[in-house]
């Protein structure tokens, strides 16, 4: 029974792990502090795996504990290593040729673009994340809890910065 | 000129990318601890827990000494005095208690965020206390000093002094109720009302503070 809960667990998070890892990268620049957010968002998902509400999508769940988590996280005093029980191991996500990657697909727009959501605050970051995931804005207004309107608001707010950070290239 | 709409089709670029090459270690997956809990969480609820036990403890010892001392009337008010902030300070630390239950990480950013600074910033509630109790100090003493060295101040006291005594006391509650008014996040733009909670609360709690003003600024 735990061996099949595990198994669909570990499914759930081969299905979505681009929004873990998109949100890891997004609040935890610090490199060696990424394998200690990985793991507490992954413990936190497993212990409210089995509450999983089924009116919402997977991904607004996993998008809501990943943020908090991550929220929290950022949010410590002395974000100093927490003892992982897989330290010496590797991180759980994992980009085939690393070396590649960083080569192409982190580009001169891209890398303005991490910097733009990298200087936002906790709040305004989720926001960014899960407008720029073409998220709806019914969907974002559920995963913040916050109404559409603001949403929409918010969202046509960021735009202007995000155009004034780009106006120069 | 970049317009956002660019910007999502290079971010599709890259979620496309990530498509092809991000893998699942499933090994390292494996070899969490997925069974651990949240240490944290349950070390401040362990905190508040003894909180409400300590001070149910004071309450019922207040509500003794009351019922003992019934017949005086100065024993009487001094120790309602002391046990409306032994309650005030009881149920600041039950609401915790429930703050701590409701923190369901599955649950909206706002809410669970709002939750989590809250419990934070416990500590400006005693702070608060302890200042609201600045003009009946002298219940404590006479409650104190009757209770363990079987002293009543009160009969050792002028009555001209007491008299004058509650009456500039009196007089402060005022002021002070606006003083404490005062001290929450929402004013935290007020240069005097940030110095004096950084001066009396530490960082945890002005970073708590700090971050629900983020929040209420970010619902409206």
């Amino acid at each position: 029974m735990k061996a099949n809960k595990k198994e669909r667990f570990i499914k759930t998070i081969d299905d979505h792990k681009k929004i873990i890892y998109k949100i890891v990268n997004s609040y935890c620049p610090n490199r060696e502090h990424r394998k200690d957010l990985e793991q507490e968002i992954i413990i936190q998902l497993w212990n409210s795996f089995d509450n999983y509400n089924e009116k919402y999508k997977y991904s607004t769940w996993m998008y809501r504990i990943a943020l908090n988590v991550a929220i929290s996280f950022y949010r410590k005093e002395k974000k100093q290593p927490i003892k992982n029980d897989f330290y010496d191991e590797e991180s759980i996500f994992s980009i085939v040729d690393e070396n590649e990657e960083n080569e192409t697909s982190l580009d001169f727009h891209l890398k303005l673009l991490q910097k733009f959501i990298n200087n936002l605050n906790e709040l305004n970051k989720a926001l960014m994340l899960l407008y720029l995931d073409e998220k709806s804005y019914e969907e974002i207004a559920d995963i913040l809890g916050i109404t559409k309107t603001n949403v929409a608001t918010k969202i046509s707010r960021i735009k202007l910065k995000l155009k004034k950070e780009f106006q120069n290239i | 000129m970049m317009e956002a709409s660019e910007l999502k089709k290079i971010l599709a670029a890259y979620d496309t990318k990530l498509d092809k090459k991000l893998t699942l270690n499933v090994a390292s997956l494996k070899n969490i601890n997925l069974d651990k809990s949240n240490k944290n969480t349950k070390t401040i609820l362990i905190y508040r827990i003894i909180e409400i036990v300590v001070f149910s403890l004071l309450a019922l010892f207040m509500g003794n000494y009351i019922a003992i001392n019934w017949s005086q009337t100065h024993l009487v008010i001094s120790g309602i005095i002391v046990g409306v902030f032994t309650l005030i300070a009881l149920a600041g630390s039950i609401g915790q208690v429930v703050l701590l239950q409701q923190i369901d990480f599955a649950k909206p950013i706002i809410d669970i965020r709002k939750k989590i600074e809250l419990v934070n910033t416990h500590g400006l509630l005693f702070v608060k206390l302890m200042f609201l109790s600045a003009p009946i100090w002298w219940s404590y003493i006479v409650v104190g000093s009757d209770y363990l060295f079987n002293i009543d101040l009160y009969t050792h006291m002028d009555v001209d002094f007491v008299l004058k005594y509650l009456m500039v006391n009196s007089l402060l509650i005022i002021p002070l109720v606006w003083f404490l008014n005062k001290l929450t996040y929402k004013n935290l733009h007020i240069k005097w009302v940030r110095k004096t909670i950084g001066l009396l609360t530490g960082t945890k709690t002005m970073k708590a503070l700090e971050f629900l003003n983020d929040i209420e600024k970010f619902k409206s």
